[in-house]
């Protein structure tokens, strides 16, 4: 089945073209020129990744951004033309997993879809333990005692990444690379403001974390 | 002590016997001999104990100085500082030396005057007294029966003591003594006569010469006199009379010291009237220069709080006098100031957002475009020969378009001063060998050969390690197209406060004017040349950029014929100064004596920042981002050898 992408663009030229190279490697695109109708073509084709533009007309970027994220753990990637640090960094705090800087390559944006998409459903049935946290892999559940905790997909592989391998300190660029899927070194505020979101989810005090450890000067480990 | 000189004239009433004043039972010589021993004994002890005594004071004293010593010095230093840097202090201090010193000189001659005064009325009162004293002494004389000796003595002895006055106060005393050097007839029974206490020797000599030169006047002398057990200041008026045929000096002695107890009461009154006085002219001089200069350093204070950038700070204006106008003329320049300030920062900030705005709006089509090239370039082989060209220069062209744009963008950041440092420790070794291998097909492309010589195999620097790893690729790959297909060294080393790594090509090089201009934006060293490379033209002036946000250095050092080499200077810790780069400018490689007639001076010194002569055939131009520009920058280089022109060094990023 060819994996449906919701392309949220006010530039229709953009738009198109991007639809071009999606359909080129295999995708399904679905276009919404405007943010106040975004939410509803979200709902009504259920796609399976979000490109958002993050300047839109009506509702901006990031405001659509938290919208999906209220209601769906779907992938979403922004475009964006900006590469100020405050509007990344707000951008990635309202939910989104992955941003791509224009211009970018087609290469480059087909690369960002896949690996947000990449299957993480052949995963064999493994539980994990991080502190006082359980990770059932395989049925995408993470829990603590009997309360459910939920987390986006990028967020869960993230707290897999750090879980599998509890001994090892993870820099962000090991985390870009094996969470994001990042070949060459990227931007670490990726990492870091992901690890603030998946903090505000699972710990009782994301102020002293016990589940996602900072090692100071290196990154970031599990609890034990 | 009063001394009747002829043993027949019996001792004055109350005088002491001249052996009951001197005393000679204290001489030790007059001891007996044992005594003497004893005495002896005893000096050795007290010598003894004076030496003691002599070395404790003197040990106390030294170290009374010792620890004194830095106290005063602290004293006068601080004291020193204060005149330096107050001017309050300053002129309250002039004001009150001047103001005593002012004082002293009219102190001096008030009391002079008034002294003068007391003495002159006092002499007055005393001559006249004389002159009277005198007439009626020498009338009583003139009158006396001369019969035998007790009556004449007894009639001499009271016509004297009447001189001295009635009652319980003495009014004056008196000396009286035969002149020498006359015949002494049959019948003088009195030699001399005087006061308690005095004798012909109080009397100073010249008074004495004076009054036994001349007839019948009278002299005075002032001097001190014997009274009690002090000697107080009196006047001695001095005459004669005769007395059954002898002359007699008589000199009548008036005590001066109530005038000079007078005297005395009125010079502490003045001095305690001037200290008062010089207390406070300070305190008033303290007073109206703390009025005049307090404002001063309020504005002082203001202007610093405004220098650092407190925009809204203003000084306190009152009244309308010179302070307050100064005041307001300095709040109006502070409101002026600020309101430009603002005025900019506004400006700044608009650039910035037009800056960003652009950014956007340029880069969405952008975006689109090379998409779409980049879809047209990957099709190429299913089009017709002009077609897939076409779809290639498409596909350069908005590669070019869009570093382009991205370097315009970059140093428009720089201009708006919106560029930040985001250092972080980061080994530079391993930062090199990232950029040896991106640049590594660009580097086979030109057949060149990229090496590095490193002394350890990390060192690490706090640096933006994005902006440090795009300052290097642009010098490789300026290095690179300049190079002529010959290698490019990478040379690195660090000393305790900086690093540095150079890039050092072998290709056409550069002349003084080339190495001058090359940070320069858009400068193109060939014009013709430039266009086939596709270099932005800002590469090298964003490197610059970039040093200079991490308070480095960068240089270039270039010659014709022999290549060129970049240095970039960095230090270890962000925010630390570089007194020398680790690196040398010149490269070693170059500047064999002989090697040509251009080169007349030999650049390898034990300093890593030679100073080329002004007839070197090189130059070096410095970036000298050190900020104070205090620290040792590496001299820049020389004239130009005669002949030499052509390309420079010019990047493509």
């Amino acid at each position: 089945m060819k994996a449906r992408i919701l392309v949220v663009d006010d530039d229709e030229a953009l738009a198109e073209m991007i639809g071009i190279v999606l359909r080129n490697d295999g995708f399904e695109p679905v276009f919404c020129a405007d943010g106040g109708q975004a939410l509803d073509v979200f709902r009504s084709s259920k796609p399976d990744l979000v490109l958002l533009d993050l300047m839109l007309p009506g509702i901006d970027g990031i405001e659509v951004c938290r919208q999906i994220r209220a209601e769906s753990d779907v992938p979403i990637v922004m475009l964006t033309a900006k590469s100020d640090t405050s509007d990344v960094v707000r951008g990635l705090e309202s939910g989104a997993d992955d941003y791509v800087p224009k211009p970018f390559k087609p290469a480059e944006l087909v690369a960002r879809v896949r690996a947000r998409l990449r299957p993480g459903d052949q995963k064999a049935p493994e539980t994990l333990r991080i502190a006082d946290v359980t990770i059932d892999v395989a049925g995408h559940l993470v829990s603590r005692g009997t309360e459910r905790i939920s987390l986006t997909p990028l967020e869960f592989d993230l707290l897999v990444a750090l879980a599998r391998k509890p001994w090892q300190v993870f820099t962000r660029e090991l985390l870009l690379e094996q969470v994001w899927g990042y070949r060459h070194a990227a931007d670490t505020r990726l990492v870091n403001v992901h690890v603030q979101r998946l903090r505000s989810k699972i710990e009782r005090d994301p102020e002293a974390p016990e589940v996602v450890l900072t090692v100071r000067g290196v990154g970031y480990k599990a609890g034990s | 002590m009063t001394r009747a000189p002829d043993d027949s004239a019996p001792p004055p009433a109350g005088s002491v016997e001249p052996d009951a004043v001197e005393p000679d039972a204290g001489e030790p010589d007059a001891a007996e001999p044992a005594v003497g021993q004893s005495v002896a004994f005893r000096s050795r002890i007290w010598v003894r104990r004076a030496r003691i005594v002599i070395v404790r004071v003197s040990r106390l004293v030294r170290i009374g100085m010792s620890r004194l010593l830095p106290g005063l010095r602290f004293l006068v230093r601080s004291v020193h500082r204060k005149w330096r840097r107050s001017l309050q202090f300053r002129t309250v201090l002039t004001t009150l030396m001047l103001a005593i010193s002012s004082f002293a000189v009219v102190g001096a001659y008030l009391s002079n005057q008034i002294a003068n005064n007391l003495f002159q009325e006092r002499l007055v009162q005393a001559e006249s007294e004389t002159r009277y004293n005198v007439k009626q002494i020498q009338d009583t004389f003139d009158g006396a029966q001369v019969t035998d000796q007790s009556s004449v003595i007894t009639l001499v002895y009271d016509t004297l003591n009447a001189v001295e006055g009635r009652g319980s106060v003495i009014q004056r005393r008196y000396v009286f003594e035969a002149m020498p050097e006359q015949t002494k007839p049959r019948n003088r029974w009195v030699e001399s006569r005087a006061s308690d206490q005095l004798t012909i020797s109080v009397i100073p000599p010249e008074l004495r010469k004076a009054v036994q030169d001349s007839g019948k006047e009278q002299f005075w002398a002032s001097n001190e006199f014997p009274v009690g057990t002090e000697d107080r200041p009196g006047i001695a008026v001095g005459n004669k009379v005769t007395f059954n045929g002898t002359v007699y000096e008589l000199y009548l002695i008036y005590d001066l010291n109530t005038a000079q107890k007078t005297l005395a009461e009125i010079q502490n009154v003045l001095l305690a009237g001037g200290a008062a006085l010089v207390l406070m002219i300070g305190a008033v001089a303290w007073y109206v220069t703390r009025n005049v200069v307090s404002p001063v350093s309020h504005a002082a204070l203001v202007s610093e709080k405004l220098a650092a950038g407190q925009l809204q700070e203003r000084m306190v204006v009152k009244g309308e006098d010179e302070v307050a106008r100064l005041g307001a003329s300095f709040n109006h320049m502070a409101a002026s100031l600020q309101e430009q300030i603002t005025q900019l920062a506004t400006l700044s900030q608009m650039q910035q957002r037009f800056v960003s705005d652009v950014s956007h709006e340029l880069r969405t089509p952008l975006t689109t475009v090379r998409m779409a090239a980049e879809v047209l370039y990957d099709a190429r082989g299913d089009f017709d020969p002009i077609n897939k060209r076409s779809a290639e220069l498409l596909y350069h062209q908005v590669e070019r378009f869009q570093s382009l744009l991205a370097d315009l963008l970059e140093i428009s950041r720089f201009d708006a001063g919106v560029a930040v440092l985001d250092a972080e420790p980061t080994d530079i070794v391993q930062l090199i060998s990232h950029v040896m291998e991106g640049v590594g097909p660009v580097a086979a492309e030109y057949g060149s050969k990229v090496t590095l010589s490193a002394p350890a195999r990390s060192i690490i620097v706090e640096m933006d390690d994005r902006r440090i790893d795009r300052i290097l690729r642009n010098l490789v790959l300026n290095a690179l197209e300049h190079g002529e297909g010959r290698p490019v060294n990478i040379s690195v080393a660090a000393n305790d406060s900086a690093v540095a790594v150079a890039v050092r090509d072998h290709g056409i090089g550069m002349n003084p004017a080339e190495t001058a201009r090359v940070f320069d934006r858009f400068w193109r060293a060939d014009p013709a040349r430039a266009r086939t490379t596709g270099g932005s033209g800002l590469g090298l002036s964003i490197a610059a950029e970039d040093t200079k946000l991490h308070n480095g250095w960068l240089q270039t050092w270039g010659k014709k014929g022999s290549g060129s080499n970049f240095r970039l200077t960095l230090p270890l810790r962000r925010g630390g100064t570089i007194t020398k780069s680790p690196l040398q400018l010149e490269p070693a490689d170059v500047g064999i004596p002989g090697a040509g007639r251009e080169r007349t001076m030999v650049l390898l010194g034990p300093s890593p920042a030679p100073a080329p002569g002004p007839d070197a055939g090189n130059r070096a131009a410095d970036i000298d981002h050190d900020g104070g520009g205090a620290a040792g920058t590496p001299v820049t280089g020389t004239t130009a050898t005669p002949g030499t022109a052509g390309a420079g060094t010019k990047e493509g990023s």
